[in-house]
């Protein structure tokens, strides 16, 4: 066992991914509860948007502020464009067939980035934020702002979504439509419009968390689109619903991930942690299910 | 007496249906096709060509286990990538530990394939729908990091089989009969037949009307005396095995394994493709695996960016989950039959 200052500036680094993880997760929970879909294009979408805010910044010579624009506009509006076209062709299906048409959004984003962005010339690519720079430190620990922002976003986010669901007249409609979407119509919600909110919030949130995991993880086309998988197992441990326990399920994730680093026999498997903990949780939480004929799932 | 014959078909005795013409026709097609594909192939194509078609005759036993899954019985994988790894992990450290011959090998992988796919799913299958599609994507994701860590087996000695600093890594051997790749695709082809004979022989028997049922309704199965939790184990098992075994083939054909050669979201993929074939006929996994393996070597030969077909398999996924169910293997013979039907209306009218 390495001595406890080993793990030290894995706790800060742990903490910030569990911040965009807990941000993502949100996102996710939320639109599922709203629309009935896993968005598993998510990471996909964000990766595409930070690799536009990249060819912007270096090929165009754009102001920093305007790409990262760009970037979460991009995705917000990729993700608001298939929400409206397959969206509605897909509402009365399976959650599953609604989640695999995703992977379908994922694969088309992929091969676009990967023709337009392609890797094979050795170009390594980086998107540095300025928050970079500056910073402080606790004790021995060295925290730069990036890591901070991220760790924020992800508490603001889920405070400022819980209380949006809470308060407002669109979350009511969307926790409305969480537990039955044809008796909100009934009651004169304007359904279509509620899932437009939803998927255009998700798609701002995935730009947010592929700006943000391009500068603290890598900014490459397979790790950004596949990081969503972590995200998704704190979504699971959540089991789709509550988005407290996303935003914990996602901290412990992160945090777990980079606490194993310094554990030299343990730290080629920690890859494995956001899998272990969700495989985990669902099956100790799934020891009593509840069989049913409705699309929900029990 | 035709026309009355069809008009009120007879009551056959169910335990000798006699074939009818169709039937006899599709038999005959199937027996040309294979007879094409074991003799005629080889020597037409490439080595380029034929290692491709290899892959093909590997993939199209994944694709049909991913269908059985999928198609027969509603369980959606996400890691049947990571199946195939075990397999081929499996085979490998046999090839090397041991001189069996190459048919016991294969048995040998698809059974101990077919334990790990019981061990692991018996868990799992308490989940359903939405929740098992995304755990076999997180178990998968888990044995990938392990398999990375752990290496495939090349030559050296231990449990793992895996020496880093071995400088002449021997290949991996292949049967005495099949040395040659022409040999070798015939072998691939053989096996991937008997692996298809052997789910027709599931699917025409019991366990085939108890995961219809399943795919239906799981409560009505349930209700209709059905043991849900043994049939859809039952699944995953022929499922792992038939896995299990392609992973043996590929390992023979590939002579070297490594673990960037099973990325999860090749699991992805195959998941796509399937649902592109169609998941519900034979022919699906056929056409599946071919667009798979034999549409990027043909793409690569010609210098087209594999890229385009990942967006194509995506708009493909999407094209199919919204207008046909039932993949192209169903809908490409619909529509020409429909297409004919309207040419003939057309000339009748004229």
């Amino acid at each position: 066992m390495p001595p406890w200052s080993d793990f030290e500036p894995f706790i800060v680094s742990g903490l910030a991914l569990g911040g965009v993880y807990a941000l993502s997760g949100v996102g996710l929970v939320v639109l599922y509860r709203a629309t009935g879909v896993l968005y598993l294009a998510f990471g996909a979408v964000g990766a595409i948007g930070a690799l536009i805010a990249w060819s912007l910044i270096n090929k165009a010579h754009v102001p920093g502020w305007a790409a990262w624009l760009v970037c979460i506009a991009a995705a917000a509006a990729i993700t608001l464009g298939y929400g409206l076209i397959f969206g509605p062709a897909l509402a009365k299906r399976d959650p599953l067939v609604k989640a695999v048409a995703t992977i379908g959004l994922t694969l088309v984003l992929y091969g676009l980035m990967d023709l337009l962005w392609t890797t094979s010339g050795g170009e390594a690519r980086s998107l540095t934020l300025p928050s970079d720079n500056g910073g402080f430190s606790i004790g021995q620990i060295q925290v730069n702002w990036t890591q901070v922002i991220a760790l924020a976003a992800g508490v603001v986010i889920t405070l400022g979504t819980g209380l949006f669901l809470r308060y407002t007249k669109l979350g009511t409609a969307m926790r409305a439509m969480a537990n039955d979407r044809e008796i909100t119509a009934t009651l004169g919600v304007p359904v279509r419009k509620v899932e437009a909110a939803a998927w255009l919030g998700c798609g701002v949130l995935a730009g947010i968390a592929g700006l943000l995991l391009a500068d603290l993880v890598a900014l490459d086309a397979t790790t950004l689109t596949f990081l969503v998988i972590s995200s998704l197992a704190a979504v699971l441990i959540a089991r789709l619903r509550s988005i407290t326990i996303t935003f914990a399920a996602a901290i412990v994730v992160g945090l777990l991930h980079d606490l194993l680093t310094p554990i030299t026999s343990l730290t080629n498997y920690r890859d494995m942690t956001p899998f272990v903990l969700a495989a985990a949780g669902l099956l100790v939480m799934s020891r009593t299910t509840v069989m049913t004929q409705s699309r929900e799932e029990a | 007496m035709r026309e009355a014959l069809t008009r009120t078909p007879p009551r056959r005795p169910a335990s000798r249906p006699r074939p009818d013409r169709p039937q006899l026709i599709k038999a005959a097609t199937i027996t040309v096709l294979l007879l094409f594909t074991l003799f005629g192939l080889p020597q037409l194509l490439s080595l380029y060509y034929i290692d491709t078609m290899t892959q093909v005759a590997v993939y199209s036993m994944v694709t049909l286990a991913l269908g059985v899954l999928v198609g027969r019985v509603g369980l959606v994988s996400l890691g049947q990538v990571a199946v195939l790894a075990i397999g081929a992990w499996v085979a490998a450290r046999l090839l090397f530990a041991t001189t069996q011959p190459y048919p016991v090998i294969l048995l040998e992988a698809g059974l101990i394939t077919m334990v790990a796919g019981i061990v692991t799913g018996l868990p799992a299958l308490r989940l359903r729908g939405l929740y098992l599609a995304l755990i076999t994507l997180m178990l998968a994701g888990a044995i990938t990091v392990v398999l990375a860590t752990v290496n495939f087996p090349n030559g050296g000695h231990g449990f793992l089989g895996y020496n880093g600093s071995l400088v002449h890594i021997p290949p991996i051997r292949r049967p005495s009969v099949a040395g040659t790749d022409p040999a070798y695709f015939r072998y691939a082809v053989i096996v991937a037949i008997l692996m298809f004979a052997l789910t027709t022989a599931h699917l025409k028997t019991k366990p085939g009307r108890a995961w219809a049922a399943i795919r239906q309704s799981e409560p009505a199965a349930l209700a209709a005396g059905i043991n849900t939790t043994l049939y859809k184990l039952w699944a995953l098992a022929l499922a792992s095995f038939i896995t299990g075994v392609a992973g043996g083939v590929l390992a023979g054909a590939v002579h070297y394994l490594y673990s960037i050669g099973f990325p999860t979201q090749d699991s992805i993929t195959l998941l796509a493709v399937t649902l592109m074939g169609g998941a519900y006929s034979m022919w699906g996994a056929v056409v599946a695996a071919l667009l798979y393996q034999f549409l990027p070597a043909l793409l690569n030969n010609w210098g087209v960016s594999a890229d385009w077909l990942i967006i194509l398999f995506g708009l493909g996924v999407l094209q199919v989950l919204t207008t046909a169910p039932a993949g192209l293997a169903d809908q490409v013979p619909r529509d020409l039959k429909r297409l004919a039907r309207r040419l003939r209306r057309q000339r009748t009218t004229t």
